[in-house]
């Protein structure tokens, strides 16, 4: 009991120092792709202390706040139900279904919040974000679907002992791999698909009135969303962690494949994202399904 | 005033009993934090404007500085005036900064904030910026180099690091004589949504000075804000 509460603990926090390091890898690989030095080593830290500690901090009303605790709170939830070397916390118990519930609590909680803001960049931001949601969600479903029925479980334990006494799922189901990176940019929303956010035509979309420590709550969760989605698609198809250097191996570099992709790219329409998203990777999905159910 | 006793003195807030022994630690690391990082919010009213992109990318490289652009004014940190400022210009000037989280920072860049360099004769130009806002730096030429803009920042950063960088909080203490100033240029009418004397009530920044003639001018005219109503054309 005494170790589960301590896991309780400790998984959040140290997904949030991970996913700090994973910020400042963002930063540093957008800054040498365009020939910059790029930010200090402490500067994705920095700026959330900074946000914290302003001092006339302007809030829109309650749900205002509840939106921004929602936001990190689905992510804090999300990090225990994910196994990580040595501590599994409530992974056994909840399974990929619960993760892909807790998942969607961000958004909904910054939906919320953005409409007490009462701003129409946020209010067109958060529509575009929920339809990306809609749009990524179809063939996240089919490639957890098709993961599930090749392991012959939900459990995310379960998953990672099976791959690391059969080989990984990557060499097992390519395809879906595949689809499930394509997926994996637009769950980051990274670059091809960060129409919602679109700095200079909406003005940071939904966090358009988020300031002071509302912006530093958004700046705690991308941490906690790129340790996310690292962890989870190694954990699907990588192998997941026997230790903890391999791991961390492994959950960086699938974090920097987006990142660089999305570098090099401008971005998609709402429209035209729907459209890739429901074509490319939910045909690869079926694809991939077809030949891990045949 | 001959007698110094009659300046009016703000004081600084010595009501709170410090406790913690940690409190001078934390405040230490709160200005290293906020003079580190430095999200700012350009606004290119001028020619000066065509010297940030050099700034901020491969050639001079301000984030290594944890200085970055923000698009709106509830993010940012700096408020980046770029050239001269008409008097409607101004208006929106005076609304972005009033949306803005303290601390915060206005940096005027180019000779026209200073004095309306150039545009001095100008009938709809404002020619001092500070007679309006409270204003932290000047980077004077026409136009500054990028080398001189993040000689700027950097001087603007030590100051917030020793704890000198405050004008923010004059605003707010002499809300009276900006808001005056405002009212010689634009009218007596004038009122923007963010209600300065609220917030400094709230959050205890209020000086003798927030309060006067101006402020009563304010409050004959202001009008409640109400949501634009829903029309159909």
């Amino acid at each position: 009991m005494m170790t589960l509460i301590t896991e309780l603990f400790l998984m959040p926090l140290v997904a949030f120092v991970i996913g700090l390091f994973m910020v400042l890898m963002m930063r540093k690989i957008g800054a040498r792709l365009q020939r910059r030095v790029g930010p200090p080593f402490f500067q994705p830290l920095i700026d959330i202390i900074k946000f914290h500690s302003k001092e006339t901090q302007i809030s829109h009303g309650l749900i205002h706040d509840i939106g921004i605790i929602m936001a990190v709170g689905g992510y804090i939830a999300a990090e225990t139900l994910l196994p990580v070397p040595g501590m599994d916390g409530i992974a056994d118990k909840g399974g990929i279904i619960a993760l892909t519930y807790f998942l969607m609590i961000p958004s909904l909680g910054l939906a919320l919040g953005v409409g007490q803001c009462a701003n129409p960049n946020g209010s067109i931001g958060i529509s575009r974000a929920l339809t990306a949601m809609l749009a990524y969600d179809i063939p996240f479903v089919i490639v957890i679907f098709g993961v599930s029925w090749h392991y012959g479980t939900t459990n995310l334990v379960e998953m990672v002992n099976y791959q690391q006494a059969n080989g990984w799922g990557i060499v097992e189901m390519p395809i879906l791999a595949l689809a499930g990176l394509f997926t994996l940019q637009g769950i980051m929303g990274k670059q091809p698909f960060e129409i919602y956010v679109a700095p200079a035509e909406i003005a940071t979309g939904p966090m358009v009135e988020m300031g002071g420590k509302y912006m530093g709550g958004l700046f705690i969760m991308q941490a906690f969303q790129f340790y996310t989605a690292g962890v989870l698609y190694t954990t699907l198809f990588l192998g997941g962690g026997e230790n903890w250097p391999t791991f961390l191996m492994k959950i960086f570099i699938v974090v920097s494949i987006p990142i660089m992709i999305a570098y090099m790219f401008p971005r998609y329409r709402t429209e035209d994202m729907l459209r890739l998203m429901w074509k490319w990777p939910v045909i690869a999905g079926l694809i991939g399904l077809a030949l891990v159910m045949h | 005033m001959s007698d110094l006793k009659q300046i009016p003195v703000v004081a600084k807030e010595t009501g709170k009993e410090r406790t913690n022994p940690l409190a001078n630690v934390f405040d230490e690391l709160i200005r290293f934090a906020q003079a580190r990082s430095m999200f700012m919010l350009h606004y290119c009213t001028g020619c000066g404007a065509i010297e940030l992109p050099p700034a901020m990318t491969s050639r001079f490289d301000m984030e290594r500085l944890g200085i970055q652009p923000m698009v709106t004014p509830r993010q940012a940190d700096i408020l980046l005036i770029t050239g001269y400022v008409s008097i409607k210009t101004l208006k929106r000037i005076i609304l972005t900064y009033e949306q803005m989280p303290s601390p915060k920072y206005v940096i005027g860049i180019c000779s026209c904030t200073v004095n309306g360099g150039m545009y001095w004769q100008s009938y709809a130009t404002a020619k001092k910026l500070n007679e309006y806002l409270p204003v932290d730096l000047y980077i004077a030429g026409c136009m500054p180099r990028p080398e001189a803009v993040i000689e700027g920042l950097r001087l603007l950063m030590d100051n917030i690091k020793s704890g000198k960088s405050e004008p923010w909080k004059d605003y707010y203490q002499r809300y009276d004589y900006y808001l005056g100033n405002q009212q010689h240029l634009f009218g007596d009418d004038w009122q923007t949504p963010t209600d300065i004397i609220g917030e400094a009530e709230h959050f205890g920044l209020m000086g003798p000075e927030t309060e006067g003639e101006h402020t009563r001018l304010l409050q004959q005219h202001q009008q409640p804000l109400e949501p634009h109503k829903m029309r159909l054309k």
